[in-house]
Order: structure tokens, then C-alpha cells, then sequence
């Protein structure tokens, strides 16, 4: 050919050429508004004052976005957006379809709500050295993970989450805080590294990165191709990252060391990107290689929980023993993926949403209880029933919902999933949820008639912080968990939407090649 | 060809994670840099591997004429190696101010997140 | 399936929540005395439901409801039938009572407000409970009374003991919830029918299901529990922490019977078993004496009455298991009783502890004269309890003994049980109504005299309840007793038991009874003193093993947490390659994705030593003594890497990575003169071994799953699509610029993000110190 590039070159069998609707770009916009800010507060750096509004106007923009994009992915179904136009497979394309929308919505509630709770947390030194210039960037991370259809796009996304997560650990360089952060950082660098290698077998494989693109693919490839080794590689990366047992080290090991919270972010959402990998991968990439590891998934599963909530009674730091609780519902989230089921997967999603936001509720809780009580200790902390009896009733509700318990969110998931273990003939599954549930309500049974029940023994302390600004997060938080209790349908709805799209994944592939074309 | 990178490729990945099973943080972080060389090999091997003509179009033609090395992976790598290298620039200052914080760089001895000596909790009521 | 006219039972179905909120509000406004408003809540809910008493007399039930869930099938139904409807009035009408007795009880009491929403929360909670048709509808009510109990026995706060009680009472019924929600999904998943009505309609599915015997015995797993059945039973007398208005309603009236409700709602679909006829009498008659032998060694009052209320449970239990029409219409006579006359003693028992300041039996006495309608509550409730005409209690003892007897060896056995545990309680009934009033007068700690109308009002109405529903037995068995035994037993009965007593066997059980309970009433002292001698030498009860079971959890979890988070990273990293090792290894094996034997590598020279170059550097890496030989080496085999870019085709990749290592290289330096690099690895020979072990398999099997991968044809329509368009389209000639920058710009977005954010975290860390301004600790990180 001839060097006249351009003007003869037929550009419709490369590049899409319908122009991208605007309401298309809101498949973007959860990623392009915190990072945009994000830099935008990094170049503020001194002017600290401004940090926290301009965080706060970006999460709610953000919020605003999400809501916009689940409610057409709902609609019209997933929606698709490839960069620079390119036709997929060649260029890297966000698919928006329930599954990520939504966890995206939920991650950025919570993400403002803790950004309005780090008014009163974070301290201008905090600011100057880029708090919110990292939460805005975990948050671009977290929504491109949760959006992008492309997997080592993913892979980019996770490590933009990852090392924002590692510049809230350290902020504040206390001594649990650099031991805390080698180990979390050194073992999530090896998750993720091992995602990137699963990922370069992946492109080996099938040549492409196109999730939509593999998916349509898989089956030509599967007489020939090492997809169990493949598929147990990412259920070893993203089981790490989502801290399932027996690789859930990092988080126990870290979780209690930064500020509130910076453990409330972390605690509500980064564990549910990792379980979101594994949902994504497994269930629409490699639904036999998923049928066959069932089992030993359901163990992971089982083990998970049971380690998790051991973990949680064995603490008398509240922070630790939340981490704890972390993964005992982690466990309950890959009981469902163990199940593979349409009931079970969608438990697993409605569990995802509660966690995201009871998790992140219990660490602010913890918060708020120290600065009234002035200890994280279960030893020590006592007497907050006297003087805060709205937080007694916070913290009731939010153990009922850790606990799984009416009238709050957890109840319904367990259900689902205790249902789904029973048809897909995993009994014992569905006893170790439930008696998960029971260990969890004696868990934070013992913490609430410790904490709260329990009269001072000596004076109480002088200098309490007010808990005011605690009051208006842990109610905002606590809202959407009564609403999910009384009143589950609407979210159940979008948790089997979400988890039909996963396993029927023929509408998304055909938003990504409409026609099935580009190959 | 592929057949030597794979066993390279393996030999690295050994010697990155004897390394990082080590207590000392800095061997640990010698194995972290390894990790990432056998990483971005693997890649490029799972791109199949072609010896010597890197994808450049000749200044003549709009396309190739004949069969170059596969560039997406070097895409990829090129990704990969920036993102590694940062984090390995970070973990090495973390792990320096741990060391000076900490007084220690054998990572058996950094116990402060998770003390050695922990008493049961209050089993009270 | 909402219907018109059904709003009201809703709206009543959720009035006491209402309650709840605006009571606390009520209390600021009008203290002790809102309870007069308060009680207007569940006796406006009695009134309603007086409505349906005829109609269901006439044997129609009402199920309705509105759809609650509909994308899991879940419904928010009610079921209106004889036995709900006359849970619903006892739970309703005593609840009237008890608002009105806390009043007086509580007066004065700070939380006062809280109290009542408490209790109406529960009030709503059980109410709940027993109309509920849904499976699901049915579990939320019941955890909710477990919750409301939980907030009401540890109300009392400050005291250990309460939260103790409380924390039991909520672990052993939450036991019991979850037991039961799995054995209601159990049911649901086997029949296909989630809730009451349907499996009521549908007799005989859930008998002939395969795993009935395992759904039989989780539903039973909540029913025990809830209803203190042995070897559950300890949980109920340490409820009695709470304020005595609490132990009066949740833990004689209403929540405790939560289990013996749900026996009787399951009798017509789960009854006529050999297994169901079997476990029902067995706990239920061993709860019957155990319950009794326990309450004969209390001296405090409430317990007293809390032992008998366990044996009472266990009487209900044994009747409804028993499975005799008979039986089951003498369980439905003596709930009823129990309900009034062991209402009315607690109350009883608070008025007195309220009045006097104490309410240990052997520092009581003589206070009749100061206390006279207290007295008569008590009398006539005893009576009821004792089983004697013209009392309600009466009827439900005649009924007993003329249901269990039927001439065989168990039910001689059973009814020898029935004897024995009924003549007990008739002794702790009368003790506790007579001891603390008759005698000579005994000084208590404050001086005793007729409590307000709100303390006494409770237990007359009660007291005399138990007398006019006898008197008026025609009418109380038309619109309560065959309804509800009708309910119970799965198809129409008629009770014809009156006070006019009939000579016969029954009367002469009842005799026998009479006598042996007057005989253990006047040697309750030596009773009580044998019990507690007895009980000293077991030395060891539930109630302890309760404080063993969480101290022993709490041990395991620790010693179990302490292995898997042992706070070591390296315990950390050699589980997370043991990891790797074994999900490279296994499926490879398992599945056959090892590669095929591939040919020697023919290799030039120059890659050769490309490659032997590196694998020096690697060596050299491991063995380095010193700083500067493990940096060069390092740096050795980093170059290495990029020199095997350079041959096979990337530039780009090489002078990138010759720039990263060099990069390395400087900052390790730099930080290195600072880190120490022991001269010897300190792992000991073992753990060498091993951990050599674990980084062989990982490098050898992904190296191996690398060979595999290369095998399979390669699918090059992407690279083939760069090279087409990269410099048509994109304009760019060095194809894999083109790629970072156009065909993949957003992966080099995110990167150019990690190395912002990666320079700014190190730029915290390095500015940062902990400690040292004053600020950095307050506002840092």
C-alpha cells in the first residue's frame, strides 16, 4: 500500500462509527469525575480547606452518575463504550451492565459517607499529604474495576485502587501503621501480580482481552486450552483480593491500623472488588471450570466464614474484630459463587451491597464509640448506654444486620443463599451460613453488652469528641439497611438482574459486538 | 524459542519466590523486583515470541509488509513495568521507614500491628 | 391476594410499633400515668380482634395478606383461625393489663418511656408471630420477640446478672431462630408450600416428605428453645432479671409459649408420627419434672414461678405430642389457664417485691392484712393453678387426665409424670400465694402495704378471669376451646369438660393429685432443702455449661486465630505459595492440562548467553553476601531481561527496562545503606528445604502452564488489526506506541495515575513522622 494514510482508509471496519450518544458517556463518567478531581485537590495540595468540599462535591457527582447509569443499564440493559472508538475487541471498552453498575452506586454511597465522616477525622496534614487525592482515586479505581469490560484494563484499575489504598495506610506513618502496611502491601503485590500473570496465560490463550470477546470464545477453545489451571489462578488472585480464606492474611493484619476512616473504606469496599473479579471471571468466563470447582469453592466458603467470625470472637480490639467480620462475610459472598446458581448468585450480590455498607457503617460505629468512650478496646470501653442512647440503638441495628438478623439488610441475603444451598444440595453450606449468623450475633452480642450496657467503672472521660457528625453518617448509612430489611424487593430485583446478565451473559456480548461483528 | 523462555521464565518465578519466602525485607524486595521481570516474560511469551523485527512500519509503507513481533504484549509490559516499578520504589520506602521506625528489617520481629502477646478477651458479661 | 377490608388487620398488625415510637414522648408528657394511654393500643388490638370471634367460631379462618417480596415468592400474610385468634386476644388483652401494671411498677423509673416501647415492640413482635401465615413473615416476627426480650430482660443494665440473662436468652432463642428458619426452608423447599394455610390445606405432603424427620427436628430445635424445653430450659428463670411487668408477659403470658404454638400449628401436618409422639412427650415430660424439682429449691418468688412455667411449657408440650384428641384439647384449656392464672402471680410477685422490698419466701409473712387484693389475686389464681373448681384450671386438669389415660404402660407412664409435676406445682402455687401472706408477720425491708390500682388492678382481672371463664365454660369452649382445639387438633372437636365435676377416673387423678400436692406443700422446706442438697452434689447445670460453651468458643476462636494469623509474614507468604504451589500443580494434574514434551530449544549462541547472563545474575542474587554484590547482581539479571527484549524484537520494552533497573538499582542503593542485608539467610536447613520446595513447584508449574499456553495456535487478529490500522488510522508508525497511546490510552492512563498517586504515598511516608509535630499524631494520616 500506498503512504497515503487516512483519506482512502474505510474507517467502519475499524472504528465505531455512530458518534457515542451522551447519555452513553455516562459509562465513564463514575471513573472520569473522582479522577479528574482527584487531580484537581493534588494540585490544591495546600490549600487544604478546599479538600474535603471538593471531594465531597465530586462523590456526589459521582453518586449522581451512578444512579443515572444503574438506572439505564436496568432499563435498556448493559450499555457499552469503547475508548477512542475503536471497535471492540481493539480498543478497551467499559461495559456498564447491572452487576458493576450497581456495586459502583453502592461503593460511591459509601465512599461519601465516609468523606463526610473525615471531616471530623482527618486533620490538615492528612489533607496536605493527599487524603482525598487518594480516596478519590481508590474510588476511580474501584468504578473503573467494577465498569471496564477489558481484563487487563482491570488489572490497571486494581492497582490504581491498590496503591491509593496504600497512600491511606501509611498517611500518619504511626509505628501499626508501617508494620501494618509492609504486610498488606507486600501480599496484595503478590495478588495482583499473580492476576497479571493469570492474565498474560489468558492473552495466550485466546489472544484477546475483551471479556465479551473471550466469553464468545471459550467454548471453541475449551478441548484444547489449560483453562482449569487458569481458571483456579484467578480464583487464587481474586480469592486473595477479596480475603477469602486461606489467603486472607493481609487484611487482619492491616485493617486496624490506619484511621477509621480510612479501615471504614477499606472494610466496606475494597474486598467486594475482589469478590466482583471473581464473579466476572468465573461465572461469565468459565461457568464449567466454576461447576467443576463447586466444591472446593463451597469450602473456601465454609471455611472462610467460620474462620472469619472465630477471628472476630477471639479480638478485644473492636477494630480487629471487624476485620474479622469482614470475612466472615466474605465467606457468605462465595458460598453463592460455590453454588453457581441463579438464587445463589444473586444472594451473593444483595450480600455485596449489605456488606458494602454495614461493614463501612460498623468501622465508623467504632469510631464514633471511641471518640465518646475514648478506647477501641472491649476491655476497657463501657458505659455508652447512659450518655448516647442513640448510639446503642445504632449499634443494636447494625449488629442485627451484621448478625443477619430482621429488621435489617443481612437478613434477606442469607435467606437466598440458605435456600440456594439447600436446592443446589449443599445442606451443610446452608448450616454453616446460618450458624455463622449465630457466631456473628454472639460475637457483637459481647461487644454491645460490654461497650454499651456495661456501667464505667471509673469517671467518665473529660475531653469526648461530640458524635454529632457521627450521628448524621451511621443514620445515612443505616437508612438504606432498614429499607433493605423492610422492605428487600427492589434491591432483589437488581441482584438477579445482575446476576442473569452474569449467567446468560448473551446480552452483553451482543452490546459489545452488536451483530456479532468485529471478529 | 518459547520452550527456553518458559524454563527461564520458571527459573525466575523460583528464584523470585525462594526470595520473598525469606524474613529479611530486603531479600523480600529483591524477590519482589525478580517477581516482576518473570512476570512481564511471561507476557511476552504468552504473545508468542519472534526474533528481531520489532513492529515498526517501515517509513514506506502504510502497513507492515511482512510478519513483525507481536506488539500488544509489549504494549502490556510497557504498562506492567511502570506500574511495578512504582510499587516497588514504594515498597522499598516503606520498608526503609518501617526499619527506622520499627528498628527492625527481619519481618519475624515487627510485631506491632499484631502483638505477640495478646490476652483472651473479657469473657465477662 | 390483598384484599379490601383487610387494611384494618394491618394497620393493627402494626400499631404497636406506632406505639413504640410516640411512647417514649407520651412518657415526658404525662409520666407514669401514660400508661392508661398506652393500654388503649392493645385494647383497641383486642377489640379487634373480638370482631372475628364468632365467625371463627363457626369454623371459617381468614388468610390475607399483601405482597411483600414478590421477586423470591415471599408474602406478608396473616391467618386468622382458632388457635392465632386466641393467642392474639391473650396476647393482646393480658398485654393491656401489664402496660398498665408497669405503669405502677416502673413509676418514677428514668427510662420509663423506653420501657414501654420495648414492650409494646414485643407486644407487636408476638402478636406478629402467631397471626403469621408466611414462612418468612412468621421467622421476622419471631427473631424480632427474641430482640425485643433481649433489650427487655437486659434493661436493667448496670447489673451483670441482667446482661448475662440477656446475652443467654438471646443466644440460646437465636439458636433456635435460625434452627427454625432452616427448617421452615427445608419445608419450603420439599413441599413447595411456604406458608401456613397451604401447608395446613395440603394434610398430608409434609409427613410423607423425605426428610420430614430432619425438618421435624430443626422446627423443634426453635420450638425448645423458645419454649425452655430441657435441656434449654435455663435460660427462661435467669430472664427473671428483668422487671417483673417483662416476666409476667414475655416469660409466663406470651413469648414462651411461642414454641408450644408453633407444636400446635404444625399438630395436623406434622402430628400422627411415630417420631413426632415420641420426641414431644419425652422433652415435654422431663422439662414437667425437672421444671418442678427446680422450683421447689427456689425461695424467690419469681423463680418459683419461672421453674413452675418451665414445667408448665413441658406439660404443654407433652399434651400436644401425645396424640390423643383429648390431650390436645386439655393442652388448649391448661395455655389458656396458664396464661391468666401465671400472669397473675407474677404480678403478684412484683406487687409484693414492690410493697415489701424483698420477695424471698422465707422473709415474708403475714402481709395479708396489709395487703388484701393482692391476697385475693393471689388466692384465686392459686387455686386456678392448683387445679381446683370452679376454676378454669379445673377443666384443663379434668381434660388431662382424661386425655393421657388411655390403660397402656407409656401412657400410665405419662400420666404418672402429669400427676407428679401437677401435684408439685400445685405446692410452689400455693406457697407462693399464701406463704408471704399468712403467718405470723415478718419484718421486710420496707413496710408493706396495698400497692396503687395500676399494681393490682392486672392480677384480679386475671385472677377472676381464670373463675368466670369456668362459670361461663359453655361460652369460653364455643368462642375459645373448640376453635382453638379444633385448630390444633386439624379437624372440628367439641369440648363438653364443665366445673361441675363428674365421677370417674379423671376426678379421681384429680384427687390424688389434690392430695399428694397438699402433702408437698407442707413439706416444701425438707423438699427444698434435699433439692439443694442434690443439685450441690451434681455441682454442674446447663446454666454453667452456658458460661463453659462462650468461655470455651472464645478459647478455641483465640488459639485457632493465633495459627492461622500468627502476625508472621512469613508464615503469611509461604501459605500464599503453598497456595499457588497446589492450584498450579493439582488441576494440572487433575485435569490433564500438562503441555506435550516439547523439542530441545535450538537457540543461538548469543541467546544462550543472553540467558546464562541472567541466570548468573539470579545466582548471584541468592548467594550475595554484601550489599553491593546483591545490587549489581540484581541489576545483572535486570539487564539480562532487557538485552532479551532487545533480540527478540522490542526496543521499546528494552530501553524501558534498562531505565527501570537502572532506576532500581540507584534507589536500592540508596536505601540499602541503610537496611541490613544479613551475610547468611537466617532460615534454618528445614524451612531452606521447604521453602525451596514451594518456589520449585510455582516456578517449575508456571512454567510449564506458560509452555502450555504457547502450544495452542495463536489467535493474532488483534496484532494483525494494529499493524493494519496503526499508521492508517492512528497515524503512528511504531505500532506499539500506537497501542499505548490510541488502541489501549486508558491502561496508560491508569498508570500514569499509579505513578502519581505511588509518588505521592511515598512523599506521606517520607514526611510523615509519627510523633514528632504535635499536629502530625491529632490530624495525620
Amino acid at each position: 500500500m500506498a503512504v497515503d494514510p487516512g483519506k482512502t482508509v474505510d474507517l467502519a471496519h475499524a472504528m465505531v462509527m455512530k458518534p457515542v450518544a451522551a447519555a452513553d458517556w455516562l459509562v465513564v463518567a463514575p471513573v472520569v469525575i473522582p479522577l479528574v478531581f482527584g487531580a484537581v485537590i493534588l494540585m490544591l495540595r495546600h490549600e487544604t480547606r478546599m479538600h474535603a468540599s471538593i471531594a465531597i462535591a465530586a462523590l456526589v457527582a459521582t453518586l449522581a452518575a451512578n444512579i443515572g447509569l444503574l438506572a439505564r443499564v436496568i432499563e435498556t440493559g448493559p450499555l457499552v463504550m469503547t475508548m477512542g472508538r475503536w471497535l471492540p475487541p481493539f480498543g478497551i471498552s467499559f461495559a456498564a451492565d447491572a452487576l458493576g453498575a450497581s456495586l459502583a452506586l453502592v461503593a460511591t454511597l459509601v465512599a461519601l459517607v465516609c468523606a463526610i465522616y473525615s471531616l471530623s477525622d482527618i486533620g490538615s496534614i492528612g489533607r496536605r499529604y493527599g487524603f482525598y487525592t487518594f480516596m478519590l482515586l481508590m474510588m476511580a479505581g474501584v468504578g473503573g474495576a467494577f465498569l471496564t469490560g477489558d481484563i487487563f484494563n482491570l488489572y490497571v484499575w486494581f492497582e490504581v485502587f491498590l496503591i491509593s489504598s496504600f497512600g491511606l495506610l501509611v498517611l500518619g506513618s504511626e509505628h501499626r501503621q508501617l508494620d501494618g502496611a509492609t504486610k498488606y502491601a507486600i501480599l496484595n503485590l503478590v495478588a495482583t501480580t499473580l492476576f497479571l500473570t493469570a492474565t498474560a496465560f489468558l492473552y495466550g490463550i485466546f489472544g484477546t482481552l475483551n471479556m465479551a470477546d473471550i466469553a464468545r470464545k471459550v467454548d471453541g477453545l475449551r478441548d484444547t486450552a489449560p483453562l482449569m489451571t487458569l481458571g483456579v489462578m484467578y480464583l487464587l488472585a481474586f480469592g486473595m483480593k477479596a480475603a477469602a480464606f486461606p489467603v486472607n492474611f493481609w487484611l487482619p493484619a492491616s485493617y486496624h491500623t490506619p484511621r477509621i476512616v480510612t479501615a471504614a473504606l477499606f472494610g466496606g469496599i475494597l474486598t467486594k472488588v475482589g469478590v466482583y473479579a471473581l464473579l466476572r471471571t468465573l461465572v461469565m468466563l468459565f461457568p464449567p471450570e466454576l461447576a467443576l470447582l463447586s466444591g472446593l469453592i463451597a469450602w473456601v466458603a465454609g471455611l472462610t466464614m467460620v474462620i472469619g467470625i472465630m477471628g472476630a470472637l477471639a479480638q478485644t480490639d473492636l477494630r480487629r474484630a471487624l476485620g474479622f467480620v469482614v470475612i466472615s462475610g466474605v465467606g457468605v459472598m462465595m458460598a453463592g459463587l460455590a453454588l453457581g446458581t441463579g438464587e445463589g448468585l444473586s444472594g451473593t450480590i444483595f450480600y455485596a451491597f449489605h456488606s458494602m455498607i454495614v461493614m463501612a457503617a460498623l468501622y465508623l460505629l467504632a469510631g464514633v464509640m471511641n471518640g465518646v468512650g475514648g478506647s477501641y478496646s472491649i476491655r476497657t470501653l463501657s458505659g455508652l448506654y447512659g450518655a448516647h442512647p442513640m448510639l446503642a440503638a445504632f449499634a443494636l441495628l447494625l449488629m442485627l444486620a451484621a448478625a443477619g438478623l430482621p429488621p435489617a439488610s443481612g437478613l434477606w441475603p442469607k435467606v437466598m443463599l440458605v435456600r440456594a444451598s439447600l436446592d443446589a444440595g449443599y445442606p451443610w453450606l446452608a448450616f454453616t451460613i446460618l450458624a455463622t449468623g449465630l457466631l456473628t450475633t454472639l460475637a457483637l452480642g459481647r461487644v454491645f453488652i460490654l461497650t454499651i450496657w456495661r456501667p464505667r467503672a471509673e469517671e467518665r472521660l473529660a475531653a469526648a469528641v461530640s458524635p454529632r457528625l457521627g450521628y448524621t453518617v451511621l443514620a445515612a448509612l443505616s437508612l438504606p439497611i432498614v429499607i433493605m430489611g423492610l422492605y428487600p424487593d427492589p434491591v432483589i430485583r437488581v441482584a438477579q438482574i445482575a446476576a442473569g446478565n452474569l449467567l446468560d451473559a448473551a446480552p452483553y456480548i451482543g452490546t459489545v459486538y452488536p451483530g456479532g461483528g468485529g471478529q | 524459542m518459547e520452550t527456553a523462555l518458559s524454563a527461564t521464565v520458571g527459573i525466575f518465578f523460583a528464584v523470585a519466590i525462594y526470595l520473598m519466602l525469606s524474613k529479611h525485607i530486603i531479600r523480600i524486595l529483591l524477590g519482589v523486583a525478580i517477581f516482576g521481570n518473570a512476570v512481564n516474560l511471561t507476557i511476552f511469551t504468552a504473545g508468542r515470541v519472534m526474533r528481531e523485527v520489532p513492529p515498526i512500519i517501515p517509513e514506506a509503507l502504510i502497513a507492515p509488509d511482512a510478519a513483525t513481533a507481536n506488539p500488544l504484549p509489549q504494549a502490556l509490559i510497557l504498562t506492567a513495568i511502570v506500574i511495578s516499578f512504582s510499587f516497588f520504589a514504594f515498597l522499598l520506602v516503606l520498608a526503609f521507614r518501617a526499619y527506622q521506625e520499627l528498628g527492625s528489617d527481619d519481618t519475624d520481629t515487627m510485631r506491632v500491628a499484631e502483638p505477640e502477646s495478646e490476652d483472651l478477651p473479657p469473657l465477662g458479661y | 391476594m390483598a384484599a379490601d377490608g383487610h387494611w384494618l388487620t394491618f394497620l393493627v398488625l402494626m400499631l404497636p410499633f406506632a406505639g413504640a415510637a410516640v411512647a417514649p414522648f407520651l412518657v415526658r408528657s404525662f409520666g407514669h400515668n401514660a400508661a392508661w394511654l398506652l393500654a388503649l393500643i392493645p385494647a383497641f388490638m383486642f377489640y379487634h380482634f373480638t370482631g372475628f370471634l364468632s365467625s371463627v367460631a363457626n369454623g371459617e379462618t381468614v388468610a390475607a395478606g399483601y405482597s411483600w417480596i414478590p421477586s423470591l415468592g415471599v408474602d406478608f400474610s396473616w391467618y386468622i383461625d382458632g388457635l392465632s385468634l386466641t393467642f392474639a386476644l391473650l396476647i393482646t388483652g393480658i398485654g393491656a393489663l401489664i402496660v398498665l401494671y408497669s405503669g405502677g411498677y416502673l413509676k418514677g423509673h428514668p427510662h420509663l418511656g423506653r420501657f414501654f416501647s420495648f414492650i409494646l415492640m414485643f407486644m407487636g413482635a408476638m402478636q406478629g408471630l402467631v397471626l403469621a401465615d408466611g414462612f418468612l413473615t412468621l421467622f421476622v416476627f419471631w427473631e424480632l420477640t427474641s430482640i425485643t426480650s433481649f433489650l427487655l430482660i437486659g434493661f436493667d443494665h448496670v447489673r451483670e446478672a441482667s446482661r448475662r440473662a440477656a446475652l443467654q436468652a438471646l443466644i440460646v432463642t437465636g439458636l433456635g431462630g435460625l434452627s427454625l428458619l432452616a427448617g421452615l426452608l427445608l419445608i419450603w423447599n420439599m413441599t413447595g408450600l411456604g406458608s401456613m394455610s397451604a401447608l395446613l390445606e395440603a394434610e398430608g405432603a409434609l409427613r410423607e416428605a423425605p426428610l420430614y424427620l430432619a425438618a421435624l427436628l430443626l422446627v423443634l430445635g426453635g420450638a425448645f428453645t423458645k419454649s425452655a424445653q430441657f435441656p434449654f430450659h435455663f435460660w427462661l428463670p435467669n430472664a427473671m432479671e428483668a422487671p417483673t411487668p417483662v416476666s409476667a408477659y414475655l416469660h409466663s403470658a406470651t413469648m414462651v409459649k411461642a414454641g408450644v404454638y408453633l407444636v400446635m400449628r404444625l399438630n395436623p401436618v406434622m402430628g400422627d408420627t411415630v417420631a413426632w409422639e415420641t420426641i414431644l412427650p419425652v422433652f415435654g415430660g422431663t422439662t414437667l419434672i425437672v421444671g418442678t424439682l427446680l422450683a421447689v429449691r427456689q425461695t424467690d418468688l419469681k423463680l418459683m414461678l419461672a421453674y413452675t412455667t418451665v414445667s408448665s411449657l413441658g406439660l404443654l408440650i407433652m399434651l400436644t405430642g401425645f396424640g390423643s384428641e383429648k390431650a390436645a384439647e386439655a393442652a388448649v384449656l391448661y395455655l389458656v389457664a396458664h396464661s391468666m392464672f401465671k400472669g397473675a402471680l407474677f404480678m403478684v410477685a412484683g406487687g409484693i417485691d414492690h410493697e415489701t422490698g424483698t420477695r424471698d419466701i422465707t422473709k415474708l409473712g403475714g402481709i395479708g392484712r396489709a395487703m388484701p387484693i393482692t391476697f385475693a389475686a393471689a388466692v384465686l389464681a392459686a387455686i386456678s393453678m392448683g387445679g381446683l373448681p370452679p376454676f378454669f384450671g379445673f377443666l384443663a386438669k379434668e381434660e388431662i387426665y382424661a386425655g393421657l389415660w388411655q390403660g397402656s404402660g407409656w401412657s400410665g407412664l405419662i400420666t404418672l409424670v402429669a400427676i407428679v409435676g401437677n401435684a408439685l406445682m400445685f405446692a410452689v402455687g400455693f406457697a407462693v400465694a399464701l406463704k408471704p401472706f399468712t403467718g405470723p408477720k415478718v419484718e421486710t425491708p420496707k413496710h408493706a402495704h396495698e400497692g396503687p390500682i395500676l399494681l393490682w388492678l392486672g392480677p384480679l382481672v386475671l385472677g377472676l378471669g381464670g373463675l368466670l371463664t369456668a362459670l361461663a365454660s359453655p361460652l369460653s369452649h364455643r368462642f375459645i376451646s373448640n376453635p382453638m382445639a379444633s385448630a390444633v387438633v386439624g379437624e372440628p372437636v367439641e369440648i363438653s369438660i364443665s366445673v361441675v365435676p363428674h365421677v370417674g377416673l379423671p376426678l379421681l387423678l384429680s384427687v390424688m393429685t389434690i392430695a399428694l400436692g397438699i402433702t408437698a406443700y407442707l413439706a416444701l422446706a425438707r423438699g427444698r432443702e434435699i433439692m439443694a442438697g442434690t443439685l450441690r452434689t451434681i455441682g454442674w447445670g446447663p446454666d454453667l455449661g452456658f458460661d463453659q460453651a462462650i468461655g470455651g468458643t472464645v478459647r478455641i476462636s483465640s488459639t485457632v486465630t493465633r495459627v492461622v494469623q500468627s502476625g508472621r509474614l512469613d508464615y503469611y507468604m509461604t501459605a500464599t505459595f503453598i497456595a499457588l504451589a497446589l492450584a498450579l500443580f493439582v488441576p494440572m494434574i487433575l485435569f490433564g492440562e500438562l503441555p506435550a514434551l516439547p523439542d530441545f530449544p535450538s537457540l543461538r549462541f548469543y541467546e544462550w548467553t543472553v540467558l546464562a547472563i541472567a541466570f548468573i545474575g539470579l545466582g548471584a542474587v541468592l548467594h550475595a553476601r554484601d550489599r553491593l554484590t546483591a545490587i549489581v547482581s540484581l541489576g545483572i539479571q535486570g539487564f539480562a531481561v532487557a538485552l532479551l527484549f532487545m533480540l527478540l524484537g522490542a526496543p521499546d520494552l528494552s530501553f524501558t527496562q534498562f531505565m527501570v533497573e537502572t532506576l532500581s538499582v540507584v534507589i536500592l542503593a540508596l536505601v540499602m545503606t541503610r537496611l541490613r542485608l544479613s551475610p547468611t539467610d537466617h532460615r534454618p536447613t528445614g524451612e531452606k528445604a521447604g521453602d525451596i520446595a514451594i518456589a520449585a513447584v510455582c516456578g517449575a508449574t508456571l512454567g510449564l502452564m506458560l509452555l502450555r499456553v504457547t502450544q495452542i495456535p495463536f489467535d493474532d487478529t488483534l496484532s494483525a488489526f494494529f499493524a493494519e490500522n496503526s499508521r492508517a488510522i492512528a497515524h503512528g508508525r511504531n505500532i506499539v506506541n500506537v497501542i499505548i497511546v490510541d488502541f489501549r490510552g486508558l491502561d496508560t492512563l491508569g498508570e500514569i495515575a499509579v505513578v502519581m498517586i505511588a509518588g505521592l504515598a511515598i512523599l506521606a511516608l517520607v514526611r510523615i513522622r509519627a510523633g514528632k509535630p504535635a499536629d502530625a499524631r491529632k490530624g495525620g494520616g
